[in-house]
């Protein structure tokens, strides 16, 4: 079996994968051929081998992620009728992007692929993988790429060639003609070889040929102008609904901050300070939430650390109150890709190839030992990249919390060695561990981790 | 160092992707354009293609008017953009072959920074593969030189970079996407010129090479004219698309706004 694509459609893939800060995915669009190939060996006459020919002619590109599916996995036949329309008989398999990653399948990724290819309707759907890897330095990155069929037992993985232009080939010129005296050639090949020249000695099909070249170039032009403006009329349309969106938030976050207000005036004033600091940003929070609604992230509801978070509960009422951790927790924001455009990554961190969960596991285990029970978390699941985490339990996140979550670090890092003897030390150290464990959710909105959960 | 990074803009780094996979057999190059910011972060905002008058293995070098010409292009960007725009960087292409620059690629770096201290040299090394794992590979790199301590040699310098988004592609990455048939046609059209002027080739000759050039073209064709063309007509497909939903999200937008 054979698959090829084109280098224009391939290098799109890249395009629209580099666009975004998280996973990319799409569909694939082409065709499967049944190619016979004779060939005549010394032991027989004939042999006609079939072979199957994967051709993926274009991408369809999702504009996010769980557009089609659910965080269960559950394809939803009217999200993906609804996305691809009448090019829904052209889907030959699907494609996904990720960074910092193995080359294998997900589990939900298999779960998804297998709806698909029922839902569809294509036995042999396939599935290309797109994995993207940089050194610690980022000066040198890598994108490997994959083509499963994921529906056959064996020989699951096909080689995808990219047809190209090979040798041009400038050396079949002829620079002399093979010495002949004969008069006889040259009287023949002279009369009956007038018929490819014109009356200036240049061959007609130089001319013809010319011509087709031009009609195709001016044709390749006239439709990169089309596209050129249509470029321009998509920003700016990007452009007025990007304004319209930070209205729209400004305008709740006045209203929010307003609410607050009211409430605050209404009741007596008992809370204590570090509540007040967060309860603003939780609102603002609940209420970016709500806006960017359908970005859910895949982690399960449960606290960092439920044993001590359930001690906490009944122990100390001066910490954010109870019942809004599990749900900051619930909505945290998916993880941001390393090596992604906005964010370059800090060298130090020692993001090496493939390298990146383990050394992040290791650092964030050494700088602060009560976050390791943290760690079930790392896997999705479902094979994404979660290095968001590494970043985060090695401090590297720049965001606001850091200043908040300094304090409560000096306070652990002191109050640890008495951890074992002193309890009445939990509640400050299951603090940090919670503070450290929200950054994610309560980065400002502004930046790029906001902005991919859309 | 005179670079801290360079940032290569998503539309730039698509046409020197397209160029790269557009030939297998040889290494393609360009010239890169945009600016060097304060921050000493080199910002690439487009390449153009460039042709190759030495096609000898790892002869990536370009010619003094080849310079020129950019530097007329990277003029004319600059007053369509309104900044100022010059030729920062250059690239090549390196197909099945590692992506790190050979001591010729780190000798003709170390010649242009010594007009330029802050020009880059990025290469792309294109149709890899692992045989046992089926994996495709497309590597890039970006590289400045500096002399080794020892001797006169130079040594390659790691420059980290990184690829910018730009959601919707530039005219001038589109106008230098459309410029590689041009140029592969003109080309041919030299060499063939140059085989043509041969005044004693008899006509069986002249037939074959006549026929050299049409299956040349034909080739140019259909491996690249072809597949840009159906690309650019896919992409304005999906533009059209977009700019419905967009509208329609936009509507929905001012509404909510009112509401407010």
């Amino acid at each position: 079996m054979a698959a090829s694509i084109s280098g224009y459609t391939f290098s799109s893939v890249c395009y629209h994968s580099a666009n975004s800060n998280s996973d990319h995915e799409g569909f694939l669009l082409g065709e499967v051929r049944q190619e016979e190939t004779v060939s005549i060996s010394d032991t027989q006459i004939s042999s006609a081998e079939l072979l199957q020919v994967v051709e993926i002619h274009n991408h369809d590109p999702c504009a996010q992620l769980f557009s089609f599916y659910d965080y269960a996995g559950k394809v939803s036949e009217e999200n993906l009728s609804s996305i691809l329309k009448d090019r829904r008989k052209n889907v030959i398999g699907w494609y996904r992007f990720r960074r910092n990653t193995q080359q294998q399948m997900s589990f939900r990724e298999q779960i998804i692929h297998k709806q698909l290819t029922q839902l569809l309707g294509v036995p042999d759907l396939v599935f290309l993988l797109f994995s993207f890897i940089s050194t610690a330095n980022s000066s040198t990155h890598a994108l490997e790429y994959v083509l499963f069929r994921p529906n056959r037992r064996y020989n699951q993985r096909i080689t995808l060639s990219i047809p190209n232009l090979g040798n041009t080939s400038q050396q079949e010129y002829k620079v002399s003609s093979v010495p002949n005296t004969s008069l006889n050639y040259a009287k023949v090949i002279k009369e009956h070889g007038a018929e490819f020249f014109d009356k200036d000695g240049v061959m007609k099909d130089i001319r013809t040929i010319f011509q087709v070249y031009s009609a195709l170039q001016d044709k390749v032009q006239a439709v990169c102008g089309e596209v050129e403006q249509s470029e321009r009329v998509k920003e700016k349309i990007q452009e007025d609904v990007n304004k319209l969106k930070q209205q729209i938030a400004l305008r709740k976050r006045k209203t929010a901050e307003e609410e607050r207000r009211l409430r605050e005036a209404q009741n007596a004033d008992s809370h204590s300070t570090p509540e007040e600091n967060t309860e603003p940003s939780e609102a603002s929070l609940l209420s970016r939430i709500t806006f960017h609604a359908p970005s859910a992230p895949e982690r399960p509801s449960t606290s960092p650390n439920p044993p001590s978070y359930a001690d906490l509960s009944t122990q100390d009422d001066s910490l954010p109150s109870s019942s809004s951790p599990p749900t900051s927790a619930a909505l945290l924001p998916r993880p941001q890709a390393v090596g992604s455009p906005g964010h370059p990554t800090p060298g130090p961190l020692g993001m090496g190839l493939g390298l990146g969960l383990g050394l992040g596991l290791g650092l964030g285990a050494s700088s602060n030992p009560v976050t390791t029970p943290s760690t079930p978390y790392l896997g999705n699941g479902d094979g994404s990249s979660s290095d968001s985490l590494d970043r985060q339990a090695a401090g590297q996140e720049d965001d606001e919390d850091d200043e908040d979550d300094d304090d409560d670090e000096d306070e652990d890092s002191s109050e640890y060695e008495n951890l074992v003897s002193e309890t009445t030390h939990l509640p400050t150290v299951v603090a940090s561990v919670l503070a450290q464990g929200r950054p994610a959710a309560l980065s400002p909105d502004g930046d790029a981790r906001g902005s991919q959960t859309t | 160092m005179a670079v801290s990074a360079v940032h290569l803009e998503s539309d730039a780094f698509l046409v020197c992707m397209n160029h790269a996979l557009s030939t297998e057999k040889e290494e393609v190059m360009g010239l890169c354009i945009g600016e060097v910011e304060i921050t000493r972060i080199v910002h690439i905002h487009s390449v153009i293609i460039l042709r190759r008058s030495d096609k000898r293995k790892d002869r990536v070098e370009i010619s003094p008017e080849q310079l020129s010409a950019a530097s007329t292009e990277a003029e004319r960007l600059a007053d369509m953009t309104g900044r100022p725009m010059r030729v920062v960087g250059w690239y090549h292409s390196h197909p099945h072959i590692t992506v790190w620059p050979s001591h010729v690629d780190v000798r003709t770096q170390a010649m242009y920074q010594m007009l330029d201290q802050c020009f880059v040299g990025l290469i792309f090394s294109c149709f890899i593969e692992d045989k046992n794992t089926k994996t495709g590979r497309v590597l890039y790199t970006c590289f400045q030189s500096v002399q080794a301590q020892k001797g006169s040699e130079y040594e390659r310098v790691e420059i980290p970079i990184h690829v910018v988004p730009r959601e919707a592609i530039g005219k001038v990455c589109l106008e230098s996407a459309v410029e590689l048939p041009r140029i592969l046609c003109q080309e041919e059209q030299d060499t063939y010129r140059k085989i043509h002027s041969l005044a004693h080739l008899d006509p069986v000759t002249k037939i074959h090479n006549g026929s050299v050039f049409t299956k040349n073209l034909c080739s140019q064709m259909s491996a690249v004219s072809g597949p840009l063309l159906q690309w650019l007509e896919d992409r304005l497909e999906q533009n059209k698309q977009s700019i419905v939903e967009l509208q329609q999200e936009k509507e929905r937008l001012l509404q909510e706004l009112a509401a407010l």
